[in-house]
């Protein structure tokens, strides 16, 4: 038995070595460096060093508020789009259904940059065609780029559109595990579509949907690209810079790792932390 | 209670016709059996009585009052599905209560119609329980369960009993025809076995491909099928066939001769086949009895012998190369490998399959 296992562990080992090397080593190390200040050659050891600028950082803290924003907003919006958007692919009534489940799920294939620079022409003061829109119907256009709310709308606007239709393909999923004759049993029990839709679909839905909110909250946790290619790296004015960027902006341009490595392991731990928040939440009664 | 009353009903899905003019009658009161095998139809039936189908064509009748438009809960009716159909994230007690809770039934009334299913189906101590920790009979009398709370005029059983073991499935129908008796309710019931058919029924109704073949009390359809397709589906072991041809006829009836020479001779009212014609003699395992004690004689080779018990059944071939179940009590199953039995009873059918009386 123990030869047996010796010669299992010998097929692993490529595997572990490279696990090791390139995935466990940068999490254990990147959490030593987040104990170093690493502000000036040579690093040093100084565990507070990092961890209590942290604590004070006015930029930490514009970017977590900015960051929570976004994930309280955009989330719920999100997952509730995700959610009409699921049960009309399921309809029986669409026609062409490959084709929109194809359409709803293109924008998760579709590159970042050239989507980023999609939306930042749409948003455009000028000539952008959500200002033309607003002006054809008697309102106002808006400058989306330098203020903090629409930019902050924008973001918010470009992430559902990415990731919606990925979640509702997801919940998509779900509802087609739903027994049909479970709602031919409440059809004959006389309860209308609608109580059924609350009744018995969103709580049979529900795993799937809290699977699809932690997903997303701990993707918007480390919402990077959006703010940093759509609003220019967190304009107007560090108005849209989230924790990612923040961890970029310190990390790769000031090259200070120890901090952009203690700010990576809050947002590690605020995932977690709001996701397991969410489990508990959800969590079966018995 | 309600009579149910199918006048030439017909569905078809786009261009392919599944139910051809079904023309059935059920009584107030009575259990009802729709049986045939896969594909013929029959849960296509259930499911236009209770409303889930359209009807393309005919007439649906619940109690005297033509439903075809009416929805599916407006019709005095409860579905059993084959699948139980359960609602997994609510209690035994939700289940059964949710339709009553949905429409705004009085509390105490709920109450009242859950307490009194619970009670008549045994299961007031599962109450509590999600269906997941139900075994599969218990789910089952919830699935019963929750078509009695309704009180509906006419029970539907779509198959209720195919997902459960052999044993449960013995003890489910003996459950159901006390139910029957006890709500003296009108009941349809749709399976594909021919036992649950025989043994649960007042009458059956035979399905295949779409047609009914014939509608009957269980015993009538056993000792005089309307048709070989009937024949061999009503009884267990099914009906023998053997390929036989007519030699002529004479005042005592028909004479065929079967392959390998035996002949056979019938009474026949109706009409006579041509001579040569081909036909088909049906024998049950049970109407061979020993040598020489029939109508005729015949010989054949024993394969397999499986002893049940109290009886056994040959499985035999003839010389001719018909295989033949023999039925015969176990103190009687004979050591020789070649034996000759006699036909006591057989039925005749023409070539179509249609009954020769």
């Amino acid at each position: 038995m123990r030869y047996q296992n010796a010669t299992a562990y010998r097929f692993l080992a490529p595997y572990l070595l490279i696990f090791s090397i390139f995935w466990l080593w940068p999490i254990i190390g990147s959490f030593l460096i987040s104990f170093q200040a690493t502000r000036t050659v040579p690093w040093r050891f100084a565990p507070t060093f990092n961890w209590g600028r942290l604590i004070g950082d006015p930029a930490f803290f514009n970017a977590l508020k900015n960051t929570l924003l976004i994930l309280v907003i955009q989330v719920p919006v999100m997952i509730t789009l995700a959610i009409v958007m699921a049960v009309l692919l399921n309809s029986p009534l669409l026609k062409a259904r490959g084709l929109f489940r194809f359409a709803f799920f293109a924008p998760v294939v579709v590159g970042e940059v050239a989507y980023s620079a999609v939306f930042r022409l749409m948003f455009n003061l000028d000539y952008g065609i959500i200002n033309k829109l607003l002006n054809s119907v008697g309102l106002p256009r808006i400058d989306w780029f330098s203020n903090v709310t629409p930019a902050m709308a924008v973001i918010i606007i470009a992430v559902t559109w990415r990731w919606a239709g990925y979640n509702a393909i997801i919940l998509l999923a779900g509802l087609q595990s739903i027994p049909q004759d479970v709602y031919e049993a409440a059809t004959l029990d006389r309860v209308s579509k609608l109580k059924q839709f609350f009744y018995i679909t969103l709580p049979l839905l529900k795993p799937i949907i809290v699977f699809c909110a932690v997903l997303s909250i701990i993707g918007t946790m480390q919402l990077f690209t959006e703010p940093f290619l759509i609003t220019e790296r967190g304009g107007p004015g560090g108005g849209t810079e989230t924790l990612g960027l923040l961890l970029y902006r310190q990390g790769f341009r000031s090259l200070n790792f120890g901090y952009a490595s203690a700010i990576a392991y809050t947002m590690a731990g605020l995932a977690i932390a709001i996701s397991l928040v969410q489990l508990w939440l959800t969590r079966d009664p018995k | 209670m309600a009579a149910v009353t199918l006048k030439n009903v017909v569905k078809r899905f786009g261009g392919f016709q599944i139910i051809h003019g079904a023309d059935i009658d059920v009584n107030d009161g009575e259990f009802v059996v729709f049986v045939g095998p896969s594909g013929c139809g029959k849960s296509t039936l259930l499911r236009m009585i209770a409303g889930l189908e359209d009807i393309s064509g005919g007439e649906i009748a619940i109690g005297g009052k033509v439903v075809n438009d009416v929805e599916p809960a407006d019709r005095g009716i409860a579905m059993v599905f084959q699948s139980y159909a359960l609602y997994p994230h609510m209690s035994v007690e939700q289940n059964l209560s949710f339709g009553l809770r949905m429409n705004g039934n009085p509390k105490a009334d709920t109450e009242r119609r859950v307490k009194r299913a619970s009670e008549i189906l045994r299961i007031a101590e599962l109450m509590k329980r999600r269906p997941r920790q139900l075994s599969g009979g218990q789910r089952q009398r919830v699935a019963i369960g929750r078509a009695i709370v309704r009180e509906p005029q006419v029970f539907l059983f779509d198959e209720p009993l195919s997902n459960l073991d052999a044993e449960l499935r013995v003890q489910m129908r003996v459950e159901i025809s006390r139910l029957h008796k006890e709500l003296g309710v009108t009941m349809i019931y749709v399976t594909h076995d021919q036992t649950e058919a025989m043994t649960l029924a007042d009458r059956i109704v035979v399905l295949r491909d779409g047609y009914v073949e014939q509608i009957g009390r269980p015993l009538d359809l056993y000792s005089d099928p309307d048709n070989q397709f009937v024949a061999g589906f009503v009884g267990s072991p099914k009906m023998n066939f053997i390929k036989a041809r007519v030699l002529g006829h004479s005042a005592s009836g028909v004479t065929v001769e079967l392959a390998g020479g035996t002949r056979l001779t019938q009474p026949l009212n109706g009409p006579v086949p041509e001579p040569g014609s081909k036909v088909v003699v049906g024998v049950r395992p049970e109407h061979f009895g020993h040598a020489g004690k029939g109508d005729a004689d015949l010989s054949v080779t024993i394969d397999v012998v499986e002893h049940l018990g109290g009886t056994s059944f040959l499985y035999t071939r003839t010389a001719a190369g018909d295989d033949i179940v023999i039925q015969r009590d176990a103190a009687e199953v004979p050591d020789a490998p070649e034996i000759t039995v006699s036909i006591r009873k057989s039925y005749l059918f023409d070539d179509n399959g249609r009954r020769l009386r």
